[in-house]
């Protein structure tokens, strides 16, 4: 029973922050039922407000490069997620990215979480909006 | 799942976790809230909104916050609940959200109006003094000057995307009425517009010291059917400090929202 209860909680707790914490105007640019998960090597980060961005490249089976580009989290609340800026996240290394796609836009998503070479997880930006609240 | 019925499932929940293990150990007690030399509680410390806390410490923090919030009797945050709109405000709202937010002033970087700004998941500072209370908001770098020293509002309030505020004390609880808003704000979510005859009372009650129980009260009788109510609480966040926060820098949000918002004119012209 307590652990039922646990989980219900934790699934109400999702469910609750979306409404209370949705990013701001998330649903008009990427898309939250486009998750992506993707590998790969990091080419560039602007330390920026009122969002950070990176972009890596991504190598897939055929050996052919594509650069996405995340948008993510202010300094402010990366500083917040552990994050420190040109140590964190540096050229050259590989990550795994897990966010959502744009809408439209080609290559180009919103980051919720980095994991670095030393196997540490960072989350990157919020989760996904619905636009609705 | 609508939100009345999350609401119901979150609560009997958030019940079901405090309850099962109190035969187990009892909650600890929640420290007192500090007061002032004047007597009055205070609210000095820096904050954030219930629904922040799943960002900053993640969703077990989050739902560990909510349940003791719930042994407290304080209520549940609401504010994703619907607003009792009239049909032509509602109307009006179901456009904006069909619109996936795309009119969101903020995604503009103008200024988050009340009570919105204190829903932000972003900490805000109270500086609570014997003749006012200065909330300094890391977003935006805004902040609320409230007189408490019994002034009226000023005579010569313009409309503005904060208003102006106004508190005084009601036993233990700091009460600020605001009026004077522009009509260039949403009240919390997507499209939840208002006019400038908006009045805001909000209501700061800390009872314990790592909590203030936030109910704010939006009546603007042309858009609104009855008074809404929204309840959250705030929570106190030690060791945190109101960061800058640029919001012009790299929006890029401005130009894609010019882009988009041409590209959805194009297509409401040739409906």
């Amino acid at each position: 029973m307590r652990r039922l209860a646990f989980l219900l909680t934790l699934v109400c707790g999702v469910f609750v922050a979306r409404l209370a914490t949705a990013h701001h105007s998330f649903a008009a640019y990427f898309d939250g039922q486009k998750a992506v998960t993707l590998i790969g090597e990091v080419a560039s980060v602007e330390w920026t407000n009122p969002h950070f961005h990176f972009s890596i490249d991504v190598k897939d089976a055929n050996g052919v490069v594509a650069r996405w580009r995340f948008e993510g989290f202010p300094p402010n609340m990366l500083v917040r997620q552990g994050w420190q800026r040109d140590v964190t996240l540096t050229p050259g290394t590989m990550v795994t990215v897990e966010g959502w796609a744009a809408r439209s836009e080609p290559n180009a998503g919103a980051a919720r979480w980095v994991t670095l070479a030393d196997g540490r997880k960072l989350a990157a930006g919020p989760p996904a909006g619905t636009g609705g609240r | 799942m609508n939100a009345p019925l999350a609401w119901l499932a979150c609560a009997g929940a958030a019940l079901a976790s405090v309850a099962a293990p109190l035969s187990a150990q009892s909650p600890a007690p929640e420290r007192a809230a500090p007061r002032t030399a004047d007597g009055k509680p205070d609210l000095s410390g820096i904050w954030v909104a219930t629904g922040a806390i799943m960002l900053f410490e993640g969703q077990e923090a989050f739902a560990a916050a909510r349940a003791a919030d719930a042994a407290a009797g304080r209520p549940p945050g609401n504010t994703g609940d619907a607003p009792p709109y009239k049909p032509e405000a509602e109307a009006q709202r179901q456009y904006f959200l069909s619109r996936q937010g795309l009119d969101d002033p903020m995604a503009r970087c103008l200024l988050t109006g009340v009570p919105r700004i204190n829903f932000r998941p972003l900490p805000f500072e109270v500086v609570q003094l014997p003749d006012r209370v200065i909330m300094l908001y890391e977003i935006h770098h805004a902040f609320r000057i409230i007189p408490a020293d019994g002034r009226p509002p000023p005579a010569d309030a313009e409309p503005s995307y904060l208003g102006e505020s106004v508190g005084r004390w009601d036993g233990d609880t700091f009460v600020v009425d605001v009026t004077s808003f522009n009509t260039n704000t949403w009240l919390t979510g997507v499209g939840t517009i208002h006019t400038e005859d908006l009045r805001v009372t909000e209501r700061y009650t800390r009872d314990s010291f790592d909590t203030i129980r936030y109910e704010v009260t939006m009546d603007d009788p042309a858009v609104f059917t009855r008074p809404w109510t929204l309840r959250e609480t705030f929570r106190l966040r030690p060791g945190e400090r109101i960061r800058e926060y640029e919001c012009i820098e790299s929006n890029e949000d401005l130009q894609r929202f010019e882009r988009l918002l041409q590209e959805s004119r194009a297509t409401e012209g040739a409906q």
